[in-house]
C-alpha cells in the first residue's frame, strides 16, 4: 500500500499543480468590473476653476448640478477656448469668447438653441432686449441652468417685472399638457429600461415636447391654449402606442402565470406519483 | 398500445433496448436515504440543455457584428415572434445555471460526496463552474450595449495586473488594445464554439466518473443494509453498487421532474415578472465607447470577487487571495481528508463552511452596496 502512494505521488502532485494553475488563469480571467469604471477626464476650465474660490470657483459648483453638465455639455461648448491645453483655454485665437454682454446673450446661447431664440426674439420679451426687459439667463440662470419646465414660469420669478396674472393664465393653460409630456416620458423611459425599442415614441416625444416649448416664450394666451389642444392631440397619439405595450406585457404576465401554475401542478403531480413508488 | 409494444419490441430485437433499460433505469440502484439535493445534477442537465436550444434560436438572427449586434439583439426583442421569450430566457437561465451549480456544489460539500474516491467528481464539477462563469462572462458582451461594453473593458482590463504577462495578456483578451469589433469576434467565437463544446466534454466526463464511482450515500437518514460505512480504501477499483436500494425509474426520476417542475417554476417566475432583476437600463443602451457610465457592476456572482478586488490595496493581491481561495475549493477533497462526512459530527468543518458562505454572501451584499 506504502508502495502504491508512493508510486502514485509524483503523479497526483503534478495533476494538482496543474489544476492550481488551470484555476488560477481560469478565475483571473473572469473578472469582471474590478471597480467603478474611470470618469472622463475633466476639462482643464473645471480642473482649475473649481480650485478656486468665491467668483471664479462658483460656476463650476453650479455646473454641476446643470442640465447642462447632466447632458455633458462642458464650459468649452459655451464659452470656446481649448479644453485640453490651461495654456490655450481662454485664448481667444482658440475661440475663447469669455461671458457675454448682456445684448449679446440671447444669440450666444441661440447657437444651440435657434429655435428658442427665434420664438424669444419674436416674443415681448424679446423685444425688450437691451431695455431692461427679461433675456435668457434671467429665467434659466447662467450656469446652474435647468430643463425647461412650466416650474419656470412662477410668481416670484415673473413677479421681479410685472404682475403674474397673464402668466399664471398661460401656466394654466400649459400645466394639463406638460403633465402628459412628463407622464409618457417617464411611461416611455420605464419600458427602454425593460429593453423596448422605444426609439421611435422618444423621437416622437421629443418632436412634440419641442414644439411645446416654443410656447414658452409666446405671451400670447389665446395662441397657446389652440396651440396647447393641438399638442395634446399629438400626445393622445404617443398615449394610445404606449397603451399598446402595455396590455400586450400584462398578456404576457397572464400567460407566464398559466406556466408558472402548470409547472407547480406538474411538481405536485411527480411528487405524488413518486411517493406511490415509495 | 399495442403500436408502441410493437415498436418497442423492434427497437429491442435490434439494439436490446430492454437490456439497457434494466441496466440503466429500472436495475440502477440508488441509496434508499437518497434526497432530493441528488437532483440537482439533473436540473443543471435540462438547463444546459434549454440554453443550448435557446442559443441556437438566437444565433438565427443574431449578428456578432459591432455595428449591428446591439440592433440585432433590439430586432429579438422587439419585433420577432416570441423572440423576447427565447432571449430572456437565455440571460435568465445563464443566471439560473450559476445559482444551481452553486447549490449542487453546496449540497456535494455538505454531504461530503467529494471525498475519496470521488475526488475527480469534485474537480471535474468545479472546472464546470469556472467553464459556466466564462461562457456568462464571454455572453454578456454580445449584446454590445453600454452595460457590455463597459463591463467588458473593466473585466479584461483586470488581467493586467498579472506582471509581466499581465499587459500582453489584455491585448490577447480583447484583440486589440482597447475593447472593440475584434474583442466580439472573439468573445462570440468562444461563446458559442469553444466554451459550449468543452462543457460538453467535461459533463461527459462528469457523468462518466458518477457511472464508474457510483452515487455517494448521503450521510443522513437510514442507510442501506448493505452500506458498511467503511471508507474507501485505495487498493484497487471498486463500483459503489447499493443492492437493496431504490431503482433510478422510477423511483428517482419522478424525484428528478419534481425538481424539475420546481426549477421551472422559479425559472418562469423570473422570465415574466421579474427580468429586470438582472438588467440595468445600461444594458437597452448601445454601447458608446466616448461615454463611460458612472457606476458599472458585474453580475451578481461576480460581487464578492468585485469587492474583495476593492479591499485590497494592490490589484494583484486582489487575484492572489482569490486565486488562493478557488484553488482551496478546488483542491478541498485532496485537502479534507477525514473520513468522516457527516457535517454535524465535523464541528470545525462546519464552522468554516458556513463562514466561508457567509463570507461570500456578505461580500456579495457589500459589493451590491458599495
Amino acid at each position: 500500500m506504502t508502495d502504491h502512494r508512493q508510486t502514485r505521488r509524483p503523479y497526483l502532485r503534478g495533476a494538482l499543480a496543474a489544476l492550481l494553475l488551470a484555476s488560477c488563469a481560469l478565475f483571473a480571467a473572469p473578472q469582471p468590473a474590478r471597480a467603478a469604471a474611470p470618469e472622463q477626464p475633466e476639462t482643464v476650465c473645471i480642473q482649475c476653476h473649481g480650485t478656486l474660490p468665491d467668483r471664479l470657483g462658483a460656476p463650476v459648483k453650479l455646473w454641476r448640478t446643470s442640465i447642462h453638465s447632466e447632458n455633458g455639455i462642458s464650459c468649452n461648448a459655451c464659452h470656446g477656448g481649448d479644453p485640453k491645453d490651461a495654456a490655450d483655454a481662454m485664448n481667444r485665437a482658440r475661440g475663447f469668447l469669455g461671458a457675454p454682454k448682456e445684448t449679446d446673450i440671447p444669440a450666444f446661447c441661440g447657437r444651440c438653441h435657434p429655435g428658442v431664440m427665434k420664438d424669444y426674439l419674436a416674443s415681448a420679451h424679446g423685444k425688450k432686449l437691451g431695455m431692461g426687459g427679461p433675456h435668457c439667463v434671467t429665467c434659466h440662470g447662467n450656469h446652474q441652468v435647468v430643463k425647461a419646465s412650466l416650474d419656470l414660469i412662477n410668481e416670484k420669478s415673473c413677479t421681479r417685472c410685472h404682475s403674474f396674472e397673464r402668466a399664471r393664465a398661460i401656466r394654466d393653460a400649459m400645466q394639463q399638457t406638460e403633465g402628459y409630456i412628463v407622464g409618457i416620458d417617464r411611461r416611455i423611459k420605464g419600458f427602454q429600461a425593460e429593453g423596448v425599442d422605444t426609439d421611435r415614441l422618444g423621437k416622437g416625444l421629443f418632436a412634440v415636447r419641442n414644439r411645446f416649448h416654443t410656447l414658452f416664450h409666446d405671451v400670447d394666451v389665446a395662441r397657446v391654449k389652440a396651440e396647447s389642444a393641438q399638442i395634446n392631440v399629438e400626445l393622445g397619439k404617443l398615449d394610445r402606442d404606449l397603451i399598446v405595450i402595455e396590455q400586450a406585457r400584462v398578456k404576457r404576465k397572464q400567460a407566464g402565470g398559466f406556466a408558472i401554475a402548470g409547472a407547480l401542478l406538474l411538481a405536485v403531480l411527480f411528487h405524488l406519483m413518486k411517493k406511490t413508488f415509495d | 398500445m399495442g403500436l408502441f409494444k410493437r415498436l418497442y419490441d423492434w427497437i429491442d430485437l435490434r439494439i436490446g433496448a430492454r437490456e439497457i433499460v434494466k441496466k440503466e433505469l429500472t436495475g440502477y440502484l440508488l441509496p434508499r436515504n437518497i434526497n432530493e439535493w441528488y437532483s440537482l445534477g439533473s436540473v443543471l442537465l435540462v438547463i444546459f440543455a434549454l440554453q443550448v436550444a435557446t442559443g441556437m434560436l438566437l444565433m438565427v438572427y443574431y449578428v456578432p457584428d459591432a455595428d449591428k449586434a446591439f440592433k440585432s439583439v433590439t430586432f429579438i426583442m422587439n419585433e420577432l415572434p416570441y423572440g423576447w421569450l427565447i432571449r430572456l430566457c437565455h440571460a435568465v437561465g445563464s443566471n439560473m445555471m450559476v445559482a444551481v451549480l452553486l447549490l449542487h456544489m453546496l449540497s456535494t460539500m455538505m454531504m461530503k460526496s467529494y471525498k475519496s474516491p470521488r475526488e475527480l467528481n469534485w474537480v471535474t464539477g468545479f472546472i464546470l463552474l469556472t467553464l459556466v462563469q466564462g461562457i456568462s462572462l464571454t455572453g454578456y458582451l454580445l449584446p454590445w450595449s453600454q452595460l457590455s461594453f463597459w463591463a467588458t473593458t473593466v473585466a479584461t482590463n483586470s488581467a493586467a495586473a498579472i506582471p509581466v504577462a499581465g499587459p500582453y495578456l489584455v491585448e490577447f483578451l480583447r484583440g486589440s488594445k482597447l475593447v472593440g469589433p475584434p474583442t466580439l469576434g472573439r468573445f462570440f467565437a468562444m461563446h458559442v464554439g469553444v466554451i459550449p463544446v468543452i462543457i460538453a466534454g467535461t459533463i461527459a466526463a462528469h457523468l462518466f466518473l458518477l457511472k464508474r464511482t457510483g452515487i455517494s450515500t448521503p450521510p443522513f437518514g437510514a442507510k442501506d443494509a448493505a452500506e458498511t460505512g467503511a471508507p474507501w480504501q485505495p487498493e484497487s477499483y471498486h463500483y459503489q453498487g447499493h443492492p437493496g436500494g431504490i431503482p433510478f425509474f422510477p423511483n428517482y426520476a419522478l424525484q428528478d421532474l419534481t425538481s424539475i417542475s420546481v426549477y421551472f417554476a422559479v425559472f418562469l417566475a423570473v422570465v415574466f415578472y421579474a427580468p429586470n432583476l438582472l438588467f440595468t437600463p445600461d444594458a437597452f443602451v448601445p454601447a458608446n465607447p466616448f461615454q463611460t457610465p458612472a457606476h458599472i457592476k458585474p453580475e451578481w456572482y461576480f460581487l464578492a470577487n468585485y469587492q474583495t478586488l476593492k479591499i485590497f490595496p494592490s490589484e494583484l493581491l486582489g487575484l492572489s487571495v482569490q486565486a488562493a481561495a478557488m484553488t482551496f475549493l478546488a483542491l478541498l477533497p485532496f485537502i479534507d481528508r477525514s473520513p468522516e462526512r457527516n457535517p454535524l459530527k465535523r464541528p470545525l468543518f462546519l464552522v468554516c463552511a458556513i463562514g466561508g458562505i457567509l463570507l461570500w454572501l456578505g461580500l456579495t451584499i457589500w459589493g451590491h452596496f458599495s
